[in-house]
């Protein structure tokens, strides 16, 4: 199948973007075209993540881009930010959770809760792509309520502290160097970097999944793990906010990416009803295939332009979680459906790997309920409108 | 060395066209512009130049058109180019080749470049005429459609694709100009980093009326798509007599058979 150069802007939302913030979605757009596409599906199948890519990625400065300049960052708005994720999810939703994680989930709260030196000395490294990161909160008795995680951390003499606990569902988690760790301390919830080979820390990797499968998840394992405070204690936050806090960003990212993958399933669910003839005519004639295909981008345009307001408040400085629940939850959701509906256009075709469908909407059934389950989201809304917290 | 590298925003190619309501060119609206392919060429040779020469030389992206056109020289310069110059242009698509090179020849006079870059040809109009009348306008060395570049010594020397795969290899005086051809390298992608430190490199803007003194010496008389094909032809009767036919056709309007 062709690449389309364009993405789906049905309302002009292109109008309101800085040339910078254009030529961020070309340099992302382009990066897929000749990178990814080409290679993206043998890895799903394989169940490989495409670690080439990783400094291509970095080199093109594609991690923690929003941060500043003098980390090696580009120091972007929001809104490009968003749109880069928007380009790299329409590759593949693996590839862009891999720059999920790396920039909002490792990269932010180092940057927004790190000493000097850590910054100083990981910041650097992880924006090239040199060191990869991966964030534990995630156990596997506690999803959606992490506050009663049971992996903990005792303050030790010398400077040291005892992790001992496991984390589960954690992308990134065998191939990184360093892993953001969350653990019940006596003080509250606390962050810690943990390197690779620190003696009594594994990482085993998670197969057999059948979403996100270019994509690396692991069990974290802490066994009497002995870390130093000074370079492993995240200095600058106590209490869930902490983990909450890098969850708003890479929520943020999901909104705008998730788009991407509905984007490149309703184009190729249009190119094929215009060419596939049936009945003496382009399925594309038909008022049912055409319902379809309006919905679909209508639910994208809406979901544009949901994220398009939300950047602008970031960038303002002036958003709420719960602005970012609304987003992940309804733009997840759009585009599952869209990529369902994709499928039944292309028929048989539509579960094939010739096209990207069952490969973006296996992947999203993930993405559905990782980083706050849709659910969850829908609770968080609830609680803001009503003052009524339903999930406690 | 000064080097200058001319660009040209150019619509998306895979979009729909349609004729503007003069009949001369195509509706702008509902396009995406982006820049030229081939002057991704002429801006990454450039680039590779002013690496190679380091300090010691200056590169300017030059453009001309409405202000839409600030994305393409902005991604120039998120490229590599040093500064940059915008010809603002209303009507850039009115201009016919000669006028073009006219307007960049009055600004390049007063400059001294003593190379500059240009693409082989633009995708939307493709007439491959802006750079030699360039070059001609300035009276300096012109080769085109490079797919080899190497500068030593102040000495340039290119090589040429010919017909039949043949190629030519050219020795040029500076200054010079050369107009470049898919093939001759693979433009980077700008960084995201680039494309934010580009943001504080000086984009000089100049209204085309203080360059503009050459009027046009072609005009377009109508921009349309191709006619609409024939439903062709529908045979019917006797093998044989069918068969006496196709070769009747074949005879008369093809070269199949004589």
């Amino acid at each position: 199948m062709s690449y389309t150069t364009e993405l789906t802007d049905y309302m002009g939302f292109q109008g309101l973007l800085s040339d910078e913030e254009k030529l961020v979605r070309e340099t992302g757009r382009k990066f897929v075209n000749d990178e990814v596409l080409p290679i993206i599906e043998e890895h799903a199948q394989k169940e490989t993540f495409p670690t080439h890519l990783i400094r291509k990625m970095g080199e093109l400065g594609f991690y923690g881009p929003n941060l500043p300049e003098k980390y090696g960052c580009a120091g972007l708005s929001n809104v490009a930010y968003g749109l880069l994720m928007y380009e790299l999810e329409r590759g593949d939703s693996g590839l862009r959770s891999f720059a999920s994680v790396q920039g909002s989930l490792v990269m932010y709260p180092i940057y927004a809760y790190g000493s000097d030196s850590q910054k100083d000395f990981w910041l650097p490294k992880l924006a090239t792509g040199e060191k990869i990161g991966c964030f534990g909160l995630t156990e596997p008795d506690f999803g959606s309520n992490p506050s009663g995680m049971r992996t903990t951390a005792v303050r030790e003499a010398g400077g040291k502290w005892r992790i001992n606990g496991t984390k589960m569902w954690i992308t990134n988690g065998s191939v990184a160097d360093v892993a953001v760790v969350w653990a019940r301390t006596e003080e509250g919830i606390r962050g810690f970097l943990v390197e690779k080979g620190t003696p009594g820390f594994s990482a085993p990797q998670m197969h057999g999944k059948w979403s996100l499968r270019a994509s690396v998840t692991s069990e974290l394992i802490f066994e009497d793990v002995i870390v130093d405070e000074e370079k492993s204690l995240l200095p600058n936050v106590t209490g869930l906010k902490g983990p909450l806090g890098c969850l708003t960003q890479a929520r943020y990212g999901i909104a705008w990416g998730v788009l991407g993958a509905a984007d490149i399933c309703y184009q190729t669910a249009l190119e094929y009803a215009l060419s596939r003839i049936q009945f003496d005519k382009p399925i594309a004639s038909y008022q049912l295939q055409q319902k379809k295909l309006a919905e679909m981008v209508t639910e994208i345009t809406k979901g544009q332009l949901l994220v398009m307001q939300l950047g602008r408040l970031k960038d303002q400085g002036t958003y709420t979680p719960a602005q970012v629940s609304m987003a992940k939850m309804n733009n997840v959701n759009v585009a599952i459906n869209i990529c369902r509906t994709a499928r039944t256009i292309l028929g048989a075709n539509g579960i094939m790997g010739e096209y990207p469908i069952m490969r973006h909407a296996n992947n999203l059934e993930a993405v559905y309920t990782y980083e706050g389950t849709h659910d969850m989201h829908l609770l968080i809304i609830g609680e803001k409108i009503t003052g009524i917290a339903a999930y406690r | 060395m000064k080097l200058l590298v001319c660009i040209k925003q150019v619509p998306d190619l895979e979009s729909r066209f349609k004729p503007n309501a003069g009949g001369t060119w195509f509706d702008e609206a509902d396009l995406a512009f982006r820049m030229n392919e081939y002057d991704e060429y002429a801006v990454e040779q450039a680039v590779q130049l002013r690496e190679q020469l380091g300090d010691s030389a200056e590169l300017t992206v030059l453009s001309i058109g409405p202000d839409r056109v600030v994305e393409a020289i902005k991604k120039a310069l998120a490229m590599g180019a040093d500064k940059a110059v915008h010809v603002q242009d209303q009507a850039v698509a009115d201009k016919d080749p000669w006028q073009i090179a006219s307007v960049i020849a009055a600004h390049a006079r007063g400059q001294n470049y003593d190379l500059i870059f240009t693409g082989m040809q633009s995708q939307d109009r493709g007439s491959a005429q802006v750079g030699v009348a360039l070059a001609e306008q300035l009276g300096i060395a012109c080769t085109t459609t490079i797919v080899g570049f190497a500068c030593e010594g102040g000495s340039i020397t290119v090589k040429r694709e010919l017909e039949g795969g043949l190629k030519g290899v050219v020795r040029l005086k500076t200054p010079a100009l050369v107009t470049c051809q898919l093939g001759l390298n693979t433009p980077r992608y700008p960084t995201l980093p680039n494309i934010m430190k580009a943001k504080k490199k000086e984009i000089a803007a100049i209204p085309v009326t203080e360059l503009l003194q050459e009027g046009a010496l072609a005009d377009t008389v109508s921009f349309h798509p191709p006619a609409k094909k024939g439903g062709g032809v529908v045979l019917e009767g006797e093998v044989g007599a069918l068969v006496d036919q196709v070769i009747g056709i074949l005879k008369e309007k093809t070269a199949v058979l004589r």
